[in-house]
């Protein structure tokens, strides 16, 4: 019961009283700026990234934890309110909860979302309790050459699964590893693609880059197409409330969503979208009343919000034991690590294993307080959406440039934020996810170091690179993602299956 | 597309033309970029080959055949020059005058009809923003020529 010890010493650093209050504050933020239309956790974290910068770092775990718990939850309340989803994992809760809202079922959609979220969140960070170092003990013998397929595997399934094009997804990869080559390079100090630019040989900076090319980019798209169209907030009567009959049907939902949610986190499958319309499809089929999916029925909102919490915890597991982020939340979530120096992987429990515990006991927190304050808070969330769209684009511009500034007190990276803004407005003009950029970015200095790592210790022999067993497994993984778009088809049908 | 093909040329002859350093390495550090580069030409290639079989693109959202708006580049530019101000601004003039500067040119992107409220509250909010960052969260942020107040 190692663990278990562990986790209770995390929740004792977790629970003074200042770790508190950033726990409250940082739900309330992170509710704030998820609540925003447009705004997904990915952003929302990277966006309250600099108000972090100076306090410790145990703080600033729990204040992480909780932003991340309330910008998901900001996110469920504007897709079922407005119907407009900040993510993918959103998209089923927009469609099922935004139909329960306008029959005038908004407070019970609210409520099963909050609970179940809550429930999905309590589980699944149990099993991430209690997995994790088991998983971080293993990946201890995980030599360089596996970590080089590991990471492969990784970009492939992310950049195959997500959005509607493949070679799209593969294109956005490519660039975001472009973007990793900039600078120094870590072994000879030779610079690459710098052009003699001083500020670039540092390399490119990966918090400006996620801020702009969410926030900017999305403001430079809206500005050039649909600046004129307005929203159509749903309101909301009486209280965030479910019957006795919504408690009945919502349960079973929320489980099967955890226990789905969670392992296709773990493995990387391409985000929340899978797990969210696979929970919705299997509650469409079990459910005993079929014919009001499509209309708002209350199983289709519990099961994916439940599914989309779980999946978020469930990428935890390959983030702390592996260093492997699968999802943009995820990839924001290493970044912030790393502005504390803490470079997760298999030998984080190892050296920070008191933080790591105080994470996962601030998860916890982050959870319960998300449950306390939002559902008495619902009404001010509701008046956030009425803030007028030039004003909420001004305040999400100008935050994004703060952040961009702040982190170096750089104009290089403001220009590289604008700039990469510009790139994010390409990318969401020409259908390219934007997923697979922040991972290429992110892992593509990594993968080259394990590369040559690899290559060291075999003397340039390249067979090593498909020498061990776990290796050339996950290469044969590789090539059936590649090759056999089974996955995407059974997408496309699910998604058609949700649509209909 | 042809910008996709150009930056994998980029990349390519970046790596090219850099001399390599004396000590001897396993992997030269221009292997990576040579792969990335090649991945990117091919890519975009057939990316290209592609799009003239019919698959264009579509914005993430849209359906194939959904009509899409011409983009409206006036309020495209007005975004992007108040971008520029802010950087050209935030070290010269601080952060609280830059950043109110480009909080008021997206207002007006955005078609925001009442000028001079847009101003008021953009400064307030920013203004606020500053002092929050500065005194609680100590982040620094330049003063610029609105030091001492």
């Amino acid at each position: 019961m190692n663990s278990f010890n562990s986790l209770l010493d995390g929740f004792a650093s977790a629970l003074t009283l200042s770790n508190l209050g950033f726990g409250l504050l940082g739900t309330f933020l992170g509710t704030l700026v998820g609540v925003l239309p447009g705004i997904g956790p990915a952003l929302a974290i990277a966006l309250l990234l600099p108000i972090t910068y100076t306090v410790s770092p145990a703080s600033a775990l729990i204040m992480f934890a909780a932003i991340y718990y309330g910008a998901m939850y900001g996110g469920s309340t504007t897709s079922i309110l407005l119907n407009t989803p900040g993510e993918s994992g959103s998209v089923i809760t927009a469609l099922e909860g935004n139909k329960m809202a306008r029959r005038g079922r908004a407070g019970a959609a609210l409520a099963t979302a909050a609970i179940g979220s809550f429930v999905a969140g309590t589980i699944a960070t149990g099993i991430l309790a209690f997995t994790a170092p088991s998983i971080a003990d293993l990946a201890i013998k995980v030599g360089a050459a596996d970590y080089v397929a590991l990471m492969l595997v990784a970009f492939t399934t992310v950049s195959s699964l997500l959005g509607a094009s493949q070679i799209r997804g593969f294109i956005a990869l490519a660039v975001g590893l472009v973007l990793g080559l900039v600078g120094a390079d870590l072994q000879s100090g030779l610079s690459r693609l710098t052009f003699g630019n001083q500020a670039a040989v540092e390399g490119i900076e990966t918090v400006p880059v996620i801020v702009s090319i969410f926030a900017l980019g999305e403001a430079l798209y809206i500005a050039s197409r649909f600046k004129d169209l307005g929203w159509n907030v749903i309101p909301m009567k009486g209280k965030a409330l479910m019957s006795r009959d919504d408690w009945k049907r919502s349960w079973k939902p929320w489980i099967r969503g955890t226990f789905l949610g969670f392992p296709l986190g773990v493995i990387p499958a391409g985000g929340s979208e899978v797990p969210t319309f696979l929970s919705y499809s299997i509650e469409k089929k079990l459910s005993k009343h079929p014919e009001e999916f499509g209309h708002g029925a209350i199983e289709g909102v519990a099961g994916p919000e439940a599914a989309n919490n779980a999946n978020a915890a469930g990428a935890l597991v390959p983030l702390l034991a592996l260093g492997l982020p699968t999802s943009a939340t995820a990839a924001v979530i290493l970044v912030a690590f790393q502005t504390y120096q803490i470079q997760p992987g298999p030998t984080l429990f190892l050296t920070n294993g008191a933080l790591i515990w105080t994470l996962i006991a601030s998860l916890f927190i982050g959870n319960a307080l998300l449950l306390v304050l939002n559902l008495p808070l619902v009404r001010l969330w509701v008046q956030l959406l009425k803030v007028p769209r030039p004003y909420l684009f001004a305040g999400i511009v100008t935050f994004a440039l703060l952040g961009a500034y702040a982190l170096n007190a750089s104009t290089f990276d403001v220009q590289v934020a604008i700039a990469i803004g510009i790139v994010g407005f390409l990318f969401r003009r020409f259908g390219m996810p934007i997923t697979p950029l922040i991972l290429g970015l992110i892992l593509g200095p990594n993968l080259e170091l394990q590369f040559r790592r690899a290559l060291q210790i075999s003397s340039g022999d390249y067979g090593t690179l498909w020498a061990s067993p776990l290796s050339q497994v996950l290469y044969t993984v590789l090539f059936i993602a590649l090759f056999t778009p089974v996955i995407t088809r059974v997408m496309k049908k699910v998604r058609k299956d949700a649509h209909a | 597309m042809g910008s996709l093909f150009l930056l994998g040329l980029i990349v390519f002859w970046d790596t090219a033309r850099t001399e390599l350093p004396a000590f001897n390495l396993t992997v030269s550090p221009k292997v990576f970029p040579y792969a990335i580069a090649i991945l990117l030409m091919v890519l975009s290639a057939i990316l290209f080959i592609q799009v003239l079989r019919g698959n264009i693109a579509v914005p993430e959202g849209n359906e194939p055949g959904d009509p899409i708006d011409k983009s409206d580049y006036k309020t495209f530019g007005i975004v992007i020059a108040s971008l520029l101000s802010y950087l050209l601004l935030i070290e010269r003039a601080g952060f609280v005058i830059a950043a109110s500067i480009t909080f008021f040119g997206i207002t007006v992107a955005f078609d925001n009809k009442r000028h001079a409220r847009a101003a008021i509250f953009g400064t307030i909010f920013i203004a606020v923003i500053y002092f929050s960052f500065t005194r609680f969260l100590h982040v620094p942020l330049p003063a610029g020529i609105l030091k001492g107040f």
